[in-house]
């Protein structure tokens, strides 16, 4: 590396800049830490309205993440499904991005299963609890035929009851007695991708909408719920974190006075304090900022090399 | 096993870092294999087969639910499937143009409807107050201990607060959408400056998107050092080795 300063600032060897970015973002994950947070009004509403199902309500869940976005799709995947399993919701699942997706989201319940069974704790069953109506490629039409015909739509799909061969999913009591997507109190969409767009395109209006989507898409997300055409989101690694918490802590709760996180919008809505509440939000977001502070580092010393090196061509 | 064959993929992978080599490329054809595999019986065993082949030769009876004939309508829609494929012939790809048309058509049908759900709230709520309707207080009261009624009073009201974000929101709508007249030449000063400004609030705009972008492939690098570091050697080797 020949030249002054300022030239040896900006051509710092890539592998060095990548071996640093691993080690900051390695190191820090041994090392638990807690970072202050407040809660977005957009993650608050999203908590609010999972914790307003009556208990045994039936939701219609887009699950569109799958390994590729696994930091932040999944553990607002977890983080849902703990909440959904407390109001002892029914969830139907379905995918429209990926044909990976399903699996990808039957694996995250299994997992979810086997933490509660090691716990004594009644598990989330397949057919009972959840179905798996599949993959459904060409997400536009497909969402389109759901709103507007859900048993053509879902018509044919089978899943597996319990030790018994694949049957059709509206024999599930998942989907019994459900004719439209009106008759969802809910639909939610964990995505990674446009499918959320569609859903808004296609479904707004006719049943409340709740999405959890990548950092990324937090940008045309928040469009969607400043103009109250969903009712809330969990954006990012930042949503996942204020899920976690707003499970531990609840909003307003025990008290407005006492409690630990407050909105003048909402009325007191319980939280469920549980060492489990804390996964991958809790984990990841104090890393998070170690690799954005390097991010920051790098961005001034690359200006600073920029400045001296034009300062250097002058003299 | 399986989590240790994940770490090797992913420092297989990771290794493009360093430099291209044939290791990486052996996972990335190892991915891309995988993928398109998953994908061909995707789409038969959940899509073709339940919405398509089941229903032309029908299901017999099982559990709970009867037998069902057959509709052999749906083989006309191989053909047309077919068509899809003279894409690729040079002599006689206008007949692929056919299905492509009639797809196109139905989508461009229902776009007026989508763009109506898309933009129509959006376009109500843009329409926000810019004048205060109270000067009790110049921002929006704590609503500690306050009763329903008077907690509606408070949220019917808006505060002075309220009204210069609603004036700066308004404005940057204005700006930003002056940026895009490309009609006619501008040649107001007036205009040309809300133009520009129009310009940078565009620019900071894109600069969130973009921290929001940065911040997305940073999580997905944690999550892989996290499954490293901490799923693989602390929580799977680690206690191996030491026989807990």
């Amino acid at each position: 590396m020949k030249g002054n300063l300022g030239e040896k600032l900006q051509s710092l060897p890539k592998p060095i800049l990548y071996l640093i970015l691993i080690l900051a973002t390695s190191i820090p994950l041994f090392f638990p830490t807690e970072v202050p947070n407040e809660p977005v009004e957009s993650t608050k509403d999203f908590y609010a309205t999972l914790m307003a199902l009556p208990e045994g309500s039936k939701v219609l869940l887009m699950s569109d993440w799958t390994g590729s976005t696994r930091g932040e799709s999944k553990g607002a995947f977890r983080s849902i499904f703990k909440i959904l399993i407390r109001r002892k919701a029914k969830v139907a699942i379905y995918s429209a991005a990926d044909p990976q997706a399903p699996r990808v989201a039957q694996d995250a319940i299994n997992e979810l299963n086997m933490e509660r069974k090691r716990k004594n704790l009644p598990t989330f069953d397949r057919w009972n609890d959840w179905v798996n109506i599949g993959y459904f490629p060409n997400a536009e039409a497909a969402i389109n035929g759901i709103a507007n015909d859900l048993k053509g739509a879902f018509g044919g799909r089978k899943d597996f009851p319990p030790n018994s061969p694949p049957r059709d999913v509206f024999q599930s009591p998942v989907l019994q007695g459900v004719t439209k997507v009106e008759d969802f109190p809910l639909m939610l969409v964990i995505t990674a991708s446009k499918t959320s767009n569609f859903a808004v395109e296609r479904v707004s209006g006719r049943t409340p909408l709740a999405f959890a989507v990548t950092g990324v898409m937090v940008p045309e997300t928040q469009v969607f719920y400043q103009s109250k055409q969903i009712v809330g989101y969990c954006g990012g690694l930042k949503g996942v974190y204020d899920l976690e918490q707003l499970m531990e802590s609840g909003v307003n709760f025990p008290d407005k006075a006492t409690a630990k996180i407050k909105s003048d919008k909402l009325g007191t809505i319980e939280g469920f304090p549980d060492p489990d509440n804390k996964g991958q939000g809790t984990r990841y977001y104090p890393t998070l900022h170690y690799a954005l502070a390097l991010m920051i580092i790098m961005i001034i010393l690359g200006n600073v090399g920029m400045f001296l090196a034009k300062r250097g061509d002058k003299s | 096993m399986r989590i240790t064959a994940g770490v090797i993929a992913t420092i297989g992978l990771y290794s493009v870092l360093w430099k291209e080599n044939k290791f990486y490329r052996f996972f990335e054809h190892v991915f891309l294999g995988l993928a398109a595999g998953w994908t061909m019986v995707a789409l038969w065993t959940e899509t073709l087969k339940a919405n398509w082949w089941d229903k032309m030769v029908g299901t017999p009876a099982e559990t709970g639910a009867a037998a069902t004939n057959g509709m052999f309508a749906y083989a006309l829609l191989i053909p047309f499937g077919l068509m899809g494929y003279f894409v690729f012939s040079k002599k006689h790809n206008w007949i692929s143009r056919i299905p492509i048309g009639i797809i196109l058509g139905l989508w461009s049908g229902q776009q007026v409807q989508v763009w109506w759900n898309t933009y129509g709230p959006q376009i109500d709520a843009t329409l926000k107050p810019i004048l205060p309707t109270t000067w009790d207080s110049l921002i929006v009261p704590s609503t500690n201990g306050l009763t329903p009624e008077q907690l509606s009073q408070v949220q019917s009201q808006i505060y002075f607060s309220q009204a210069v974000n609603n004036f700066l929101f308004t404005l940057t709508v204005v700006s930003v959408l002056s940026y895009f007249l490309f009609s006619f030449e501008v040649k107001s000063k007036a205009v040309k400056g809300i133009n520009t400004m129009g310009r940078y609030l565009l620019m900071i705009g894109f600069g969130a998107i973009f921290g929001s972008t940065v911040m997305m492939r940073f999580t997905l690098l944690i999550d892989r050092m996290h499954f490293i570091w901490i799923e693989w050697l602390r929580d799977g080797v680690f206690p191996m080795i030491s026989g807990r």
